[in-house]
């Protein structure tokens, strides 16, 4: 009995050793990581510089036609500067990297980041494995926490004398304070990692539970036919790959009449032709450029209050929108303002938030909250895309501006934009593109 | 001895049976050096090592770019008893070297069952391996032949080296042959279009039931 007894304690030291090294390890990890933590707080620092530079153009634009990069005005015909794919700001020649596949200076920073913070491993991993919370950015990090918590514990009692019996100290009731010590390594990883299992199972894909409002919030918003959305999925897909000259006929039907009902009756933003003959047609001073149809002309003008917080209990962006000012009618005839604020996260365009409708106001006051749920270290590189739209007659609906704020300061806390800000409403460059003659 | 002055922080991992060669073909690869003994890797370890990297276009001219890369090289045990704790490391590698033994038909035999680990435990379904084929020096107790192992790698689409941690051939040119697949990879998944779906997991996105917003067609 004793023999057997000295065996296990063999056996349990050298898993305790086990365990030392596979710590040691861990531990030097976690020095590197820190060091690579520093390094990529250093970039994004850089880029907090670019991004106030940035915001800052917000404030000049009121419908002015600028380069979202040097401010430097463009001209209607020529140096009219193009949309950047990236950001959806209009932007000057100068201001371009690349050929064709041009992006903005601010776009090719973020780009740069992404790619050597290893964010784009992060969003790749997380595509496969989901994570429910971004507590831990490596295994070896959330091993390295799981084993401090019980190696904590096995430092409490003294070190037991070579030849303990443990049915005694069993018996003593003093079992589970060296429970530590016969933790072998695998019983350890085996139940860590069906742990990590079961939250990767369970969260087969977290962006399906992406669009989430706040429960007051619901209603009416997410009553989207799939048979629709597919088609439409196809058409935008076909424009992308094809280019085809045809395809803005598709969505002009719409265009000749203001009582032209949406085709899809339900909700306006189910239809393009909706979305676009709001955006352009309807402007009050609207008209399209020859190049790519882009709206000139609408004065835009108004402000928009907004809050921005992320939530680290239900890892969501919580964006609460306050009140608008001053907003214009797009509506001139019958000077009707049925405001209302829609929030998206670029380049991701396809989550959607909205408020309600305000009636009759230019000036309406929303204090809701919104919550687009998105893992913190996701937010990189990412944009608050926050536009006001009135919601017209026969679910048509008409632009009265937008706002982009970049999120990368919310990777932080950021104490700035927790608060409520005013944001002026701007021109937004990429609306019609592409659905217009 | 780390300082953050470096480019890109690159996390590659080695896999393959006890014994192959991975302990001794990274401490080849880092400090250029050959250790005959077997020190039984215990569950997890890692190198480093700090290369400046030289991006070649598909042509493969070089862009004339050269960058400072700062290596992680995980070492992992390939004994049966580990397998939990290291397959749990493979998800936060970005590229892998598959070793095999030359001198060993079984441990070619069981690349099948590390490919199959992999493609479950790694951050993707397809990430980026080099196969090893490791002792080359020991020609005489060759078990695998060259041709074989090759078309494995075909097979795989995934490139090929017969390595000897004891000599160096080739250690250092399959580790860069990786790295640079795991470089271009990284552009790639930067400048793939945002919007495209999802890939797999099957469940659709709610935002999919919603139309894209028009993206320009000219
Ligand atoms: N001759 C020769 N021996 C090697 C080579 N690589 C590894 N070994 C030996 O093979 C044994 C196992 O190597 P090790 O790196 O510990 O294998 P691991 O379990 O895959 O990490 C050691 O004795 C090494 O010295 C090689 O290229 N040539
Ligand atoms: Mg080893
Ligand atoms: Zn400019
Ligand atoms: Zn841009
Ligand atoms: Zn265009």
């Amino acid at each position: 009995m004793i023999r057997g007894c000295c065996l296990k304690m063999d056996l349990s030291l050298l898993k305790v050793l086990e365990k030392e090294r596979v710590l040691e390890v861990l531990r030097r990890d976690k020095q590197l990581r820190t060091i690579e933590e520093d390094r990529i707080r250093r970039m994004k620092h850089e880029l907090q510089d670019l991004r106030r530079k940035d915001v800052k153009s917000l404030g000049q634009q009121y419908g002015e036609r600028k380069c979202a990069c040097c401010q430097r005005p463009l001209g209607k015909l020529w140096n009219s500067g193009a949309v950047c794919r990236g950001c959806s700001h209009r932007i000057c020649s100068m201001c371009r990297v690349g050929a064709i596949d041009w992006k903005c200076e601010v776009c090719y920073a973020y780009r740069v980041v992404k790619l050597r913070s290893g964010e784009w491993f992060l969003e790749e991993k997380a595509k496969k494995f989901p994570v429910t919370t971004d507590k831990y950015e490596t295994i070896g990090e959330e091993l390295l926490k799981t084993y401090n918590v019980q190696s904590y514990v096995s430092v409490v009692p003294p070190t037991p004398p070579p030849h303990l019996d443990y049915q005694n100290l069993g018996r003593s009731g003093d079992l589970k304070n060296l429970k530590p010590f016969t933790t072998s390594l695998e019983n350890l990883v085996v139940s860590f990692t069906s742990q990590m299992k079961k939250i990767s199972t369970s969260q087969n894909d977290v962006r399906g539970h992406l669009l989430k409002v706040d429960n007051s919030q619901r209603g009416p918003y997410f009553n989207y036919s799939t048979q629709k959305s597919l088609s439409d999925t196809d058409i935008s897909k076909s424009s992308k790959l094809f280019k085809v000259p045809s395809l803005p006929n598709l969505f002009k039907k719409s265009k000749d009449s203001d009582q032209d009902s949406s085709p899809t009756g339900t909700e306006e933003e189910t239809s393009f032709s909706s979305e676009y003959s709001g955006g352009v047609e309807r402007g009050s001073n609207g008209s399209i450029s020859t190049d790519c149809g882009l709206v000139e002309n609408i004065t835009v003008a108004g402000e928009l209050e907004l809050a921005l917080a992320y939530n680290t209990t239900t890892s969501s962006l919580d964006i609460t929108v306050g009140t608008c000012r001053n907003l214009t009618y797009r509506d001139s005839k019958r000077r009707k303002c049925h405001p209302y604020v829609k929030l998206c996260v670029l380049p991701d365009k396809s989550v959607k938030l909205k408020t309600t409708v305000k009636r009759n106001t230019t000036d309406p006051v929303y204090n809701e909250l919104l919550k687009y749920d998105i893992e913190r270290h996701l937010l990189f590189g990412k944009r608050l895309q926050a536009s006001v739209w009135h919601s017209g007659t026969l679910k048509r609906k008409a632009f009265l501006g937008d706002v982009l704020i970049p999120l990368d300061g919310l990777m932080f806390e950021d104490k700035a934009s927790q608060s409520f800000n005013w944001y002026p409403l701007c021109l937004k460059a990429d609306s019609p593109d592409g659905g217009a003659v | 001895m780390t300082d953050g002055d470096y480019d890109y922080l690159i996390k590659l991992l080695a896999l393959g049976d006890s014994g192959v060669g991975k302990t001794t073909f990274l401490y080849r690869y880092t400090d250029n050096k050959f250790n005959p003994k077997f020190i039984t890797t215990v569950g997890i370890d890692f190198r480093e090592k700090r290369v400046a990297y030289t991006a070649t276009n598909p042509n493969g001219t070089t862009t004339g770019k050269t960058f400072k890369v700062h290596l992680q090289l995980w070492d992992t045990a390939g004994q049966e008893r580990f397998r939990s704790l290291t397959t749990a490391f493979f998800r936060d590698a970005m590229g892998f070297l598959l070793m095999f033994d030359l001198t060993s038909q079984q441990s070619f035999l069981n690349v099948r069952n590390w490919m199959s680990q992999l493609q479950a435990n790694a951050y993707c379904e397809n990430p980026d391996i080099v196969l090893v084929g490791n002792k080359a020096d020991l020609a005489d107790q060759r078990e695998v032949q060259e041709k074989q192992a090759k078309e494995l790698a075909d097979k795989y689409g995934i490139p090929y080296f017969e390595t000897s941690a004891a000599t160096g051939a080739e250690v250092d040119k399959a580790v860069i042959t990786l790295l640079d697949l795991v470089m271009k990879r990284m552009e790639q998944c930067v400048d793939k279009p945002p919007a495209e779906p999802a890939n797999g997991n099957g469940a659709t996105k709610l935002g999919d039931a919603q139309p894209n917003e028009k993206k320009c067609a000219c």
